[in-house]
């Protein structure tokens, strides 16, 4: 059984490619090109996962998130974009998106992740890892609510191997932790980053945009 | 000139909701509002004939009618701090001269057209004040002229002010686009063209398109332009995108944090993107940058075909010195190393200098 997928981005060519690449793997059930658009479909279809844009013309993909995640919290959602602006990435994954990856990621790579993130786990780009880190550093030097707002040691391991590129099976092997472990980690970073109300992820990811 | 914008509110009325519409449109406390109001109601009535006049403004849209509310109310406030009632006429005329010929004329500019009415009637009341010789009005006219004058032309100073910022942001507007334009022609345009005249080598226009997504990207999300040597990550951006056009090989770059380039590190660094893309096979490469409080480290992996060191020959110098080497005398330390699950790693790591 195909997953069934909504696409949201107000790019005509990127949609039409990735409709194509992702024929065979999933199941492309409806496509839109704006938040209004977006949020009665999603609504509408209640699909297993949605590719969003972190841009669109009408808002960004957070208000996407916002405006459909409290009524169909089985939804889930992978933000998809060529920008690389740490503010947005972390604004998106924030609003409760399970994962990030660039524009530039291979077919077969974004069938994975879809995968992925519809059986509940987390898709963490080795990108998204590195902002990650480096925003709960910024946060860590603050000091604050140790629970929510600090990586523990091996999760912070985790993330720097993502970062440098090894997948989840690679780093479980060289951790010498099992691959659910490693998973189970990756969906703790994510939590701590959605539950934190520390102002300092917001607040660095706001001066990275002015540096 | 359009009038501002108000409306009595429903929401917070205690009469007719005419303060608490000024405190919305105003954007300050209602209570602070209510408190001009009653003040000015004790000064002769003129609260409660201003209150009356908004709110015909603000229900009725009636302006004329608003407007002579408006001069009753500043006649009976006048009136009240003791003015006699020629020089209240006097004033009166003054400002509702003045009003009438702002409003006809549309503005004060010089070359604006005026209203001769309006003109004439405040020049009228203007005499009628002058000539009042009572005691009382001596000290109190001239200023009391001067506070007239001011509140009628505040609101086309206020004007002037901000059609001159307008003006302000039209020009910056206009110079944006200027600056886009040339940037758009001097990268963008350029690699189109490269793109058309290298259709047939699919590697060369991957690369090339690559390089203009990186330099594109790194302008438009503010990342300091390539080359800037004061960012590690751009500098490192800037190798990539080299090693991507020369070898044809994806560079995916991840970063936490920044730091000031350090020439070794990013030269070990090129070194190793550059080995990887020639001998380890592959066609994607991963660079990570990891600034910490007392160290740099960078990572350049592969999933290529291994590595092994002893057959490399003795004269090549890659490794032993330019990345090795170079590191070394730096302060810091490089490591290669088999990566889990095949290929290789080159670890660069180099102690940050306390600043």
């Amino acid at each position: 059984m195909k997953r069934r997928v909504v696409l949201v981005d107000d790019h005509e060519l990127f949609l039409a490619g990735v409709r194509g690449e992702l024929a065979d793997a999933v199941d492309v059930v409806g496509e839109a090109g704006s938040v209004a658009q977006a949020v009665p479909l999603i609504k509408e279809l209640d699909p297993e996962v949605v590719l969003l844009d972190v841009h669109l013309q009408d808002g960004n993909g957070a208000a996407v998130i916002n405006a459909v995640a409290p009524e169909r919290p089985g939804v889930r959602f992978l933000a998809l974009s060529v920008s690389d602006a740490a503010e947005d990435v972390i604004a998106v994954i924030r609003a409760g998106a399970r994962g990030y990856v660039t524009k530039t990621i291979s077919a077969q790579d974004l069938a994975a992740a879809v995968e992925r993130v519809a059986s509940g786990d987390a898709v963490f780009s080795p990108r998204l890892a590195g902002f990650v880190l480096d925003a709960f550093r910024a946060g860590e030097r603050v000091g604050g609510d140790a629970e929510l707002d600090e990586l523990t040691p091996r999760e912070r391991e985790v993330l720097q191997l993502i970062a440098r590129g090894y997948m989840y099976k690679e780093i479980a092997g060289r951790l010498h932790l099992s691959v659910k472990t490693v998973e189970s980690h990756v969906s703790n970073v994510l939590r701590k980053l959605q539950l934190s109300s520390r102002h300092e992820l917001t607040r660095w990811a706001t001066d990275h945009r002015l540096v | 000139m359009p009038l501002p914008s108000f409306a009595a509110s429903d929401d917070e009325r205690v009469i007719a909701g005419v303060c608490a519409g000024i405190a919305q449109a105003l954007a300050v406390d209602v209570t602070l509002v209510r408190l001009v109001f009653t003040l000015l109601a004790l000064a002769g009535g003129a609260g409660i004939v201003l209150y009356f006049a908004l709110w015909v403004y603000g229900s009725k849209g009636k302006v004329w009618l608003t407007a002579l509310l408006v001069l009753f109310a500043g006649s009976l406030l006048l009136h009240a701090v003791g003015l006699s009632d020629r020089s209240v006429l006097g004033i009166a005329l003054v400002a509702g001269g003045l009003a009438f010929a702002w409003r006809r004329g549309g503005s004060f500019r010089p070359d604006a057209p005026l209203s001769y009415g309006g003109l004439i009637v405040a020049g009228a009341g203007a005499v009628l004040l002058l000539e009042t010789g009572g005691a009382d009005t001596t000290v109190l006219a001239p200023g009391a002229i001067a506070g007239a004058l001011l509140l009628i032309a505040g609101p086309w100073l206020w004007r002037l002010a901000l059609e001159r910022d307008a003006e302000r942001a039209a020009r910056i507007r206009s110079d944006e686009r200027s600056e886009v334009a040339a940037r758009v022609h001097d990268s963008v345009l350029q690699t189109l063209a490269l793109i058309q005249r290298h259709a047939q080598e699919p590697r060369r226009v991957a690369s090339l398109a690559r390089r203009q997504e990186r330099e594109l990207r790194g302008w438009l999300y503010g990342d300091r332009p390539l080359g800037d040597q004061s960012s590690l990550v751009a500098a490192l951006s800037a190798v990539a995108a080299d090693v991507e056009e020369l070898h044809g090989v994806r560079v995916e770059l991840a970063s936490a944090g920044d730091t000031t380039a350090e020439e070794p590190l990013v030269l070990a660094a090129r070194e190793a993107m550059t080995n990887a893309a020639k001998f380890a096979g592959v066609d994607e490469i991963d660079v990570y940058v990891d600034v910490e409080d007392d160290v740099v480290s960078v990572f350049v992996r592969d999933r290529g075909r291994g590595f092994d060191r002893a057959s490399v020959p003795e004269d090549r110098r890659g490794i032993v010195e330019s990345i090795e080497g170079r590191l070394a005398r730096a302060g810091g330390s490089a490591l290669i190393s088999a990566a889990a699950g095949g290929g290789t790693e080159v670890e660069l790591r180099l102690p940050r200098v306390a600043s």
